[in-house]
């Protein structure tokens, strides 16, 4: 009797569990998590990775570290906040047993971290270590910095630069990984607002219906009579003197949520008129609640597909706007400004169109995947096999 | 039927308005005018311009005028389908638009036709072979078309048969040769044709993914309808049921994305038509976009959102007409 009710043990699997196990069980979908996590740290280490100063540096008797007088506030802020943010996981069952205390500690440690940031300010170093004479150093794994002009223009790839240089000397290979940064930040934030605004008004819309519903309706059809690209363009290029990372995240995000909301709106007309939301209001649940608890998570499948499919298209359309000139100012690397520099010298220079559009395939063919098997995972009635 | 399609066209109007209200008020309410930018007081190398003369042309072109004055003035003119002048070199909207039109069409069409006659049977083999190699190899192969941007497939197409080191076979750019005016008609053609061969296989490529997604999941779908259940048990041929009873429904909701993609024949593809330097509307929009030139980007945007809207509402129509099961009564 024991033995038998053991080997049919019911095996609980939650609706999270289960599309985390047919998303695994997908080779492509798999490996391309994989390729994003990789793409993220490297842009979280970029600094580490490909700078011209050393890590370490023994000299004179003394000592250094270079690299960190030189870092930015943000990149400080990559570097405190991820461990932090670790630290809070680790100790969660702590932090579930006097969480007043643990508050304190970690907004004590955020406000110590943002004030020292406040007070010092990045050295500006324009010196290199590589030629310097050192007892011991460590340096990156390229040793130049994104934005330093070497003697040699137009160097094709060699040992001393893995992805040659361009016009004005600068190294490919470090501005492909500093451009990383660029890309995957405006892919992830422009997503991100994206999904705030989509989600907002087409589940507002979708909830509540009526005239809000068709003023929402009109809106999205106003938005979506502009091609993207072209929108994007418009206001970029009419309003040309802020154009700077977070800019470029707003516009890309203000102006690609309406196929979201056309999507959340579409689950919550569907959800809505079933008997669970009228269930909830029966046992008293405010709109709030009912929106938030019972509807939303049962929408978030298909919108977790979408959001992903729209970090790979922010991703395309910061690097078209970069191509177009459009995008992050001249220093800023980023992949899709070195592409449109690859078009000027495209007759011999074949390393500058080569290494970006590369970058820029991987990622996307990534998040790509990732979405596929997302979307396999959430409907298993379209998988391949 | 009629009285749906006539409270659609009726719902066109305050969504068109809407259109050019907002990019009406998203020049007027960016810095700097045409006037100014043409003056030389935006840009480096522009003429300069005497403060008088820049005043004269910001009166001529109501630039002085609050910005929902001016929105009415130019609705009053457009109604009356004058959309007025270029404010860069004073020729007529509808001429400046009228000469970039055609090699648009021709280019954002050919590139349709091609793309979905290629799409079309490599959606429909996926969905015949199931889960084998052959449907795996599609859609892998397709979907990572999809993700090259399509302008480093151009860098890339132009690096390796177009004037660079490697094959010299395609023109670099250009909708023409320098010398095409006096060729005659058939190597004017022909050498259009060379020119359009990069840019219609770049335009081509990126769409083949989405559409072929569609055939396969709509010929799948039919698939596995009882009516091609029937159709095997009464001893019909693989081949009748495939191509009688099964492709012929699965095509339907193809015909309706079809009308959908439309629009992109008056857009213009910005990205493609920049690097090959077409002379297209996408170009023709860029350009207007930099200069500031208000009457061109209105003109564009009123004619591409009327294109848009009536290829939404065609898509709906053709969705009854293909299919009477539906219906929007």
């Amino acid at each position: 009797m024991n033995s038998a009710s053991d080997s049919h043990e019911i095996y609980f699997e939650s609706y999270s569990q289960r599309i985390w196990r047919h998303f695994m069980s997908d080779a492509f979908a798999r490996n391309g998590l994989r390729v994003i996590i990789a793409l993220f740290v490297i842009a979280a280490l970029a600094p580490f990775l490909a700078n011209s100063h050393a890590i370490v540096r023994v000299a004179d008797g003394r000592v250094t570290f270079p690299i960190f007088p030189c870092l930015e506030p943000i990149e400080w802020r990559f570097l405190l906040y991820v461990p932090l943010a670790a630290l809070v996981y680790c100790f969660r069952a702590r932090f579930a047993r006097s969480p007043g205390v643990c508050f304190a500690l970690v907004i004590a440690l955020v406000a110590l971290i943002e004030v020292l940031l406040a007070v010092t300010h990045p050295v500006n170093d324009p010196t290199n270590d590589r030629d310097r004479p050192a007892l011991f150093k460590l340096m990156p794994v390229i040793p130049y910095s994104p934005i330093e002009s070497t003697p040699d223009a137009f160097s094709s790839p060699s040992r001393k630069h893995l992805c040659g240089t361009d016009s004005t000397g600068r190294d490919i290979a470090s501005r492909m990984i500093h451009g990383a940064r660029t890309s995957l930040s405006i892919g992830f934030v422009a997503q991100s607002i994206s999904l705030l605004v989509g989600v907002t008004l087409g589940g507002l819309a979708g909830y509540y219906r009526g005239w809000f519903d068709i003023g929402v309706c009109r809106f999205i059809e106003i938005i979506d009579c502009f091609p993207t690209l072209l929108l994007i363009l418009a206001v970029v290029g009419l309003f040309p003197s802020q154009n700077n990372m977070f800019y470029i995240m707003a516009v890309i995000g203000l102006t690609s949520w309406t196929g979201l909301a056309r999507l959340v709106r579409g689950e919550f007309l569907r959800l809505g008129s079933q008997a669970f939301p009228q269930a909830a209001r029966a046992l008293g649940a405010g709109d709030f609640r009912i929106i938030i608890r019972h509807l939303l998570p049962n929408a978030l499948g298909p919108i977790l597909v979408s959001a992903t499919f729209g970090v790979a298209s922010a991703i395309l359309l910061e690097s078209s706007l970069s191509f177009l000139g459009f995008g992050m100012q001249a220093p800023t690397p980023s992949w899709g400004d070195t592409l449109s520099d690859a078009r000027r010298y495209i007759d011999f220079a074949w390393w500058l169109a080569f290494f970006p559009g590369v970058a820029i395939l991987i990622t996307l063919v990534s998040y790509n995947f990732v979405g596929e098997g997302l979307r396999d995972a959430v409907d298993p009635r379209l998988k391949v096999k | 039927m009629t009285t749906y399609i006539f409270r659609r066209i009726l719902l066109l109007v305050p969504t068109l308005f809407g259109i050019t209200l907002l990019t009406f008020m998203l020049i007027r309410l960016s810095p700097g005018n045409a006037a100014l930018l043409k003056g030389g007081g935006g840009q480096a190398g522009g003429r300069a311009m005497t403060a008088e003369v820049r005043e004269q042309m910001i009166k001529l072109y109501g630039l002085d005028k609050p910005p929902l004055v001016a929105y009415a003035d130019w609705i009053g003119r457009s109604v009356r389908l004058d959309l007025g002048e270029s404010i860069v070199d004073h020729r007529a909207v509808t001429a400046k638009i009228g000469e970039r039109l055609p090699l648009t069409i021709s280019l954002a069409g050919s590139a349709l036709i091609l793309s979905y006659l290629i799409a079309i049977p490599l959606g429909i083999a996926a969905a015949l072979k199931r889960g084998q190699i052959v449907d795996r190899t599609i859609s892998f192969v397709v979907f990572v078309l999809y993700s090259i941007p399509t302008f480093a497939a151009a860098l890339f197409l132009i690096l390796l048969v177009a004037g660079g080191d490697y094959l010299n076979l395609l023109p670099m750019y250009g909708a023409n040769s320098i010398n095409a005016p006096e060729m005659g008609p058939g190597a004017w053609l022909w050498d259009r044709i060379l020119h359009m061969i990069l840019p219609v296989v770049c335009l081509t490529y990126a769409s083949l993914a989405s559409i072929s997604r569609y055939a396969r999941v709509s010929m799948l779908e039919a698939l596995g309808q009882d009516y091609v259940r029937t159709a095997r048990a009464k001893g019909l041929s693989e081949r009748l049921v495939i191509f009688r009873h099964a492709l012929r429904n699965a095509l339907i909701p193809i015909i309706t994305i079809f009308a959908l993609e439309l629009p992109a024949l008056i857009g213009g593809a910005v990205i493609i038509e920049e690097i090959f330097s077409l002379p297209g509307m996408g170009q023709l929009m860029f350009q207007s976009i930099d200069s500031k030139d208000e009457p061109v980007i209105m003109g564009i945007t009123v004619l591409a959102a009327i294109v848009t809207l009536i290829s939404y509402l065609a898509a709906d129509i053709l969705y009854v007409v293909v299919d009477p099961r539906i219906s929007y009564e």
